[in-house]
Parts: C-alpha cells; structure tokens; sequence
C-alpha cells in the first residue's frame, strides 16, 4: 500500500512528461481522488474520443460502398483488417522459411516432419475449394440466368419490332419524296418535319434498345458474395500450400547445411579423382576443386534471401527518417547558433533559407539521386556501402544509393524548421544570462556549452520535433519515387499490383504511417520536456 | 586614491538627435572594506549605476576606477548580485554556484570544489534545497542562491542590487542579516543599492542619495555613525537612527516634491481622502504616508 501511494505522483509526471495526459485522470480515479471530477474528465478524454473514432469507422463502412473504381469499391474497415491480417501472415510464413534455411540435424527433420503433415492435410483442402468455387459459379450464372433470358428475349423483340418499324417509316417518307413539287415551298417544309419526327423516333427506340442492354449486361456483371467468398477461400489455401511446399524445400534441398553436405561430398569425391589423374587433366580437375570450394564459402556464409515484408519496410523507412534526421540536425543546429549569436551571418543566410525552404521534396529527390549515384556509380564495388551491408544491426537493411538519397531529401526538406526554431533560441537569451556569463568571464566555448545551448534547447527541440515529422511525411514521397525498400516503396508496389487486396493493403498503410508518427512525435515530446525549464520558450 | 571610484561620469541613450541622459556628472568614492548604500527612486537610473559599477555598461562621459584603473570589463572581482535573481534555470542551486566556483577556482579538485559549493550554500541556509532547480524555489530562496553564487565568486567588491526588494517583510530582515554577518565576517567592500531607508540606515556606512531621473546624480552623502554590529530591534529607539531617518526620508522627499513640481499637471481625479496626521513631537519633519515609520511615536490630531 505504501509503494502504491508513493509511487502515485512519480507516475503522474511520468504521464505529464510523456504527454498521455489522458490517462492521468484513471490513475487519480484509481487512487480515489475527487471520483466525480475525474469520470467527467474520463468521459471527455477517453469516452468522447473513442466515441468519435468509432463513429468514424462506422461512416467509413457505410461509406465505401459509395466510392466505386476500377479497382473495386473503396475497402471497408473489415476488408482493411483483413488485409493488415494477410500482410502479418506473409511477414509470419517469410520468417518460417528463414528458420527453415537455417535449420539443421534433428532439428531440421522434426520441422520437415512437421511441414509435411500439414501440406497432407492442406492437399485435399485444395480440391474442395476449387470445387466450391466452380459450384458458386455455376450456381451464381443460373441466377444470373434466370434474370437476364426474359431480358434477352424482350430485347431481341423489341429490336425485330423497332426495325420493322423503322423499314415501314422509311418505305413511307420516301413514298413522300416523289410527290414533292418544284416551286411548292409548303410542301417541302411538311416533308422536313416528318423527316425530323423519324429521326427522333428512331433515336428514342436506340435509347430504350442500349438502356435494356445496360440492364442486360448490369445483371450478367452481378458479383456473387458467395463467389468472392469462395475465391478468397481458393486462394488462401492454395497460398498455405504454396508455401507449405516452400518451406518443404528450404527445408530439403534449399536448405543451407544440406546444400553444404551436398557440396562437400562433391568436394571429396572430385579430390579423390584427381588423385588418380595427371597433366592437363588435373589441371582442370584441380580448377573446378577450387570454384567449388569458393562456392562453399559463400554457401556457408549465405543467408536467405527474404523478400522485404511490410514490416521490415517500416523499420527501414524509420532508419532512413532517423538517418535524414540526424544530417538535418547536424546542418541546421550548428548554423541555427550561428544564426542567432550573429546577425551578419544571418543576414547572409537569409536569402538561402527564404529560397529553399519552400523547395518540394519532389525536386530535390532526383537531384539528391543523380548526386548520390555520382559518387557511389557502383555499389557492389564502393568501399563504404559494402562495409555498411557488413556493418552489424544495420546489415540486413542494405543501404543502397536510393536510402542516402532519401535520407538527404529529408534532411533538405526538414532542416528549416530546426534552423528557424535554433536561431531564434540563440538570438532571444534571457540578458541577464548573458551578464551572468560575462560576470564569470566565460570564454566562447563555455558560454556556448553552459549558456547558450542549454538555454535554447527547448526550442531547439521544438524545432527537431517538428523536423521529425516533416521528415516523416517527406520520407514515404521519396521513397516512392526512388523506390528505396520502406514505406513509400510498399505502397507504390501496391498500385502497381492490382490485386484483389492492395487497395486494402494501402488503407492499412495509412494507419501505419499515421501510427509511427505519431510515436516519433511523442517522442520527440518527451525529449522537448525534459529540457525545458520554467519560462522557456514555445515554438515558432 | 580611492577602492572604486566614479569620476564625473555620465550616460545617456538614443540617437543624437533625441538624447537622454540618464545619469549626470556623477562622482563618487568608496573606500576599501566599506559599505556604501545609493538609495534613490524607482526609474532613478539605480541600476544603470550597478551595471556601470560592475563593468557591464560603459559610461558615456567619465570614467569608473578600481584600485585606480579603469574598469575594462565585469569579472568575478566586481561580484554583482541581480536584481532579478539571474539564476540559470536550468542548472540546481549547487550547479549554479558550481560554475561560478568552477570559473574562479579553476585548480581545486572535484572535492575541494563540492566543499565551496556546499560552503556556500550553507551560508544563505539552503544546504536543504541544493538540488532543486530555481523555478521550486521561493523567491526569498532563489535570492539567497543568488547571493551564495555571488559570495562563491569570491568578490572583492560586493555590488548589491536591491538584493531585497522582491522579498516580504520577514525574510528581507532575516536576509539583511545573513549579508550583515557575511559582511562582517569576512570584510569587504559593499556597494548595495536600496529604495528603502529603513534597510539602508541599518546595514551601511555611508548612504549617498541619488537624485530622480533623468539626469540623475549623486547627492550628498549620510555618514551612519552608528557601531556595529546594529541591533534591529532597539535600533528604532536609537537617536541617530531616528535622526538619521527623518533627515533622509525629508531630503527624498524633497527630491520627489520637486520632481513632481517639474513634471507636467496631469488631470486625473483622485478621490477626496485626507492623509493621516504623522506630525511628530518636537517640532520633527513631517513624514509622507509613503513611508512606514512603525516605531516613530505619533499623535493623531
């Protein structure tokens, strides 16, 4: 009970730091502080938000049938969901298969076992969807059938009708022709109204001909839920089978220490041929000895070559927002000081600022790539990308030429808010502090370290913190456009895919990209707090 | 020669065109190990004489001398203790002292230099409070973490700056103490700037009034001859302190009655309130309302 209650208010400016200021009333409520102020507090924080957001998704599901495109209706909140389900599976069954390459000795035989007897169960599986399939088809064109025959049959009659017709009226306007007069004004203008009252009449039967037809075909068009549904089964097992039969093989003959058994029984009976040959013969013997032996090494070394999953993609666009960040900081912070402890170079720095501060991401994307590709022409041979492909932690997210140039764009396109928010932070020092430092006669460096940086941080923070998430918008355009493996990447590869559930798939992403900014936001939130002082200055 | 000393100097601001002197022809002399009191009104320019007296404002016309030379700049000698506090608000009260420790006694050890801290921070009677950061400090605190930050330059000039304006009654004379004792202790010289005569009678040696703005000077000093050390509480009984007070209080008042007499009539209402009858016995000064003259003896009329 003690540690309970004297933990209470330690917890309570953990909560104010980090600015989930929502859940301070639970915590009061939970020590039972002023119950009635605290569920009022409760119900217009928490109650009232989730409220709202479930409003939305209810609006969103009932909207999105309203939105029709070609590439299907906008996906429901559920069909969103199911693709965020269908995305984690891929990640799931592409780490399956890395373990699977990896494995080995019993361990390796007992997931082979396991692996099999799943695939024998799947098998059968994947004739009763495929019948279901083709019986909710055929099931789905006699309903179709019903509807469209008396259609059909309607629109044939009423065409031979309609042309008949047409002939009759024909036959008769001409039969008109031959009695027009030379010279009888009169007549001639009742005989253009007559033509005219045909035209339109044929025009009306065309009308109601073509709108019979869009009914015909509208019915014919009629997607079947039920044929969805069992498609959508088809394909899940036919998936799960899939990659049953891959993980068989990264656990058979793809694997990596039956791959280097293999290739060393090679190796050893080959050495024992060429022990009984000489001349030329051995020469090439020894040869193909010495590329096998090289092939086994990297063999040995080889990892799996895992497709990039979503959430992979995630992590590198963090590491590519944070990257662009820190050149971004490392740029602006230190000219931000200058800014503000000299107004000469910030009257010189001005116009740069004022001139590239609006430039788009978009323009400075593939200038940063032409640049980038300038000095790495070749990545497989450039000393620092290799040794960063070696680099541990950052190893298995390849930093290629598109991530450097990526992360330059942020740092372009996010250094000015920091710039601004530093300099001003710099230039508004409290005088006092200043005539502190002047009484104790701080040189230039310790009044820059003990003065004037800790009494701009707050505001160099805020700065940052708004340069993060600047970074973070910027970052998912750049790496569309480069397709550098992240976030913008995924969704680019989305819209080039067209299948049933990328649509889906680029909702789930909205929720992604919102999701991780707004924990770089909360972040950068604590940071900001945890420098501030009493009466430090807000953010510009 | 004088320890510090003022000569003939004055400062004015603005443009050529619209310039204001704020402080004229000033001359002033202080001796080593004295204490000196300027009290003047508010606006009067007191603390552009601190700034001056410190280093951290060059005059325009004149010069300000230490030990003889010219004042080049503020150092640590010249131990100037704000008006508003100036504590950094992001360090403790000991990290605050520590870097004016840190500066001024490069050479001690990590030890040595928490023992300084540590010492002065004993001194002002925050030895509690040490680690908290000035905003979680009261304003009677966050003046004595100034003054220890002061006292651990290890000045040789004490420059106050109404060190005890901001304070309430209790802790301001709990505080004159404190820098009486110091002072006394160990003896320095001490320029202290005050609005209140009360303070300045009690605590210096010499009281040297300084006229209103603009073109504020220094007027004729009060020699306080009283010893040391003064006891507060019979000191209101004590004939030359009354002297002493009537005489400053009327020559203020003076000063103030003429200022008003120069400045413009203003035509505002003022409620219709009679002041209070503060005539005292024996053919005294009359005093204004504006001062509290708690143990002066009064007949209502």
């Amino acid at each position: 009970m003690k540690i309970l209650s004297s933990i209470k208010y330690p917890l309570l400016k953990a909560i104010d730091i980090s600015g989930l200021t929502f859940l301070s009333p639970v915590v009061r409520l939970c020590y039972g502080e002023e119950p009635s102020v605290q569920l009022k507090k409760i119900g217009q924080w928490i109650i009232i938000p989730v409220a709202a957001m479930l409003l939305f998704i209810f609006a969103w599901n009932a909207g999105s049938g309203l939105i029709k495109t070609k590439a299907g209706t906008l996906p429901t909140p559920g069909e969103t969901a199911d693709a965020l389900g269908s995305i984690n599976t891929f990640a799931d069954r592409e780490d399956l298969k890395k373990e699977a390459y990896n494995l080995t000795g019993e361990e390796r035989l007992a997931a082979l076992a396991v692996a099999e007897a799943q695939l024998a169960s799947i098998t059968p599986k994947v004739q009763e969807t495929t019948d279901a399939v083709a019986q909710a088809k055929s099931e789905h064109e006699k309903s179709i059938a019903v509807v469209v025959e008396p259609l059909e049959k309607n629109y044939d009659e009423l065409k031979e009708k309609f042309s008949q017709a047409q002939d009759k009226r024909k036959q008769e306007l001409e039969s008109v022709s031959e009695t027009l007069v030379i010279g009888d004004k009169a007549s001639y203008t009742k005989f253009l109204d007559l033509v005219k009252a045909n035209e339109s009449q044929t025009d009306a039967e065309k009308t109601e001909l073509s709108s019979l037809k869009a009914a015909i075909s509208d019915a014919r068009n009629d997607k079947s839920k039920k044929v969805a549904l069992a498609l959508s089964m088809q394909t899940k097992v036919a998936e799960e089978k899939q990659f049953l039969e891959k993980q068989i093989e990264q656990l058979t003959k793809r694997n990596r220490s039956i791959m280097v058994e293999s290739a060393e029984t090679n190796i050893s009976t080959t050495t024992e041929e060429l022990y009984q040959l000489t001349g030329a013969d051995a020469y090439k013997k020894a040869r193909s000895i010495a590329k096998d032996e090289s092939r086994l090494e990297k063999t040995i070394e080889s990892k799996y070559a895992q497709p990039a999953t979503l959430w992979y993609q995630v992590r590198r666009s963090i590491l590519c927002v944070f990257t662009g960040f820190i050149i971004g900081a490392g740029i602006a912070i230190p000219i931000g000081i200058l800014c503000g402890l000299n107004s000469t170079f910030m009257a010189a720095m001005t116009p740069f600022i004022a001139i590239f501060k609006p430039v788009s991401p978009i323009v400075w994307l593939p200038i940063a790539l032409i640049i980038v590709g300038g000095f790495i022409p070749d990545p497989e041979n450039n000393a620092v990308i290799q040794w960063l492909w070696k680099a541990p932690l950052i190893d298995i997210y390849k930093i290629n030429p598109a991530f450097i140039a990526s992360a330059i764009t942020v740092a372009l396109c996010s250094l000015w808010a920091t710039l601004a928010n530093t300099a001003l932070g710099v230039a508004s020092i409290d005088k006092d502090h200043m005539n502190v430092a002047r009484v104790l006669k701080l040189g230039f460096w310790s009044r820059l370290f003990k003065i004037v940086i800790p009494s701009a941080l707050p505001l160099i923070f805020a700065g940052l913190r708004i340069s993060l998430g600047v970074g973070w918008m910027v970052l998912i355009a750049a790496e569309l456009l480069s397709s550098s493996e992240g976030i913008g990447k995924f969704v680019w590869d989305q819209f080039n895919n067209g299948a049933s559930d990328s649509f889906a798939k680029m909702m789930v992403v909205v929720f992604v990209v919102g999701f991780v900014g707004l924990i770089l936001d909360r972040i950068m939130i604590v940071f900001q707090r945890l420098v501030s002082f009493e009466g430090s200055k807000a953010a510009i | 020669m004088s320890y510090l000393e003022l000569k003939d100097v004055s400062v004015s601001f603005g443009p050529a065109s619209n310039r204001t002197e704020v402080l004229s022809n000033l001359n002033l002399k202080v001796e080593e190990n004295e204490f000196v009191a300027v009290i003047g009104f508010s606006g009067a320019g007191k603390s552009t004489l601190m700034s001056l007296l410190a280093g951290l404002q060059e005059p325009t016309n004149g010069e300000v001398l230490f030990k003889g030379k010219p004042i080049k700049g503020p150092g640590p000698d010249l131990g100037i203790m704000f008006q508003n506090y100036s504590l950094l608000p992001w360090l403790s009260v000991n990290d605050n002292v520590k870097l004016a420790v840190n500066k001024v006694f490069p050479e001690l050890s990590k030890k040595e230099v928490d023992e300084k801290i540590h010492n002065y921070v004993e001194m002002v009677r925050l030895d509690h409070a040490g680690d908290k950061k000035p905003h979680e400090l009261s304003g009677g605190m966050r003046q004595r973490a100034s003054l220890a930050r002061t006292l651990s330059l290890d000045p040789e000039v004490l420059l106050l700056d109404e060190p005890l304006s901001a304070l309430d009654a209790l802790t301001r004379s709990e505080l004159q103490d404190q820098i009486l004792n110091i002072w006394e202790r160990d003896k320095r010289t001490v320029v202290m700037i005050t609005n209140d005569v009360d303070e300045a009678v009690l605590m210096a040696d010499r009281i040297v009034p300084l006229t209103m703005g603009p073109k504020a000077t220094l007027a004729d000093e009060f020699i306080v001859n009283m010893e040391r050390p003064r006891d507060r509480h019979t000191l209101n009984d004590h004939p030359e302190f009354m002297r002493l007070k009537a005489e400053i209080t009327r020559f203020m008042m003076n000063l103030n009655k003429e200022a008003k007499s120069l400045a413009k009539p203003v035509n505002t209402s003022m409620p219709d309130i009679a002041p209070k009858d503060f005539t005292v016995p024996s053919g005294r000064p009359q005093f204004s309302r504006n001062f509290k003259i708690s143990a002066s003896p009064s007949t209502p009329s």
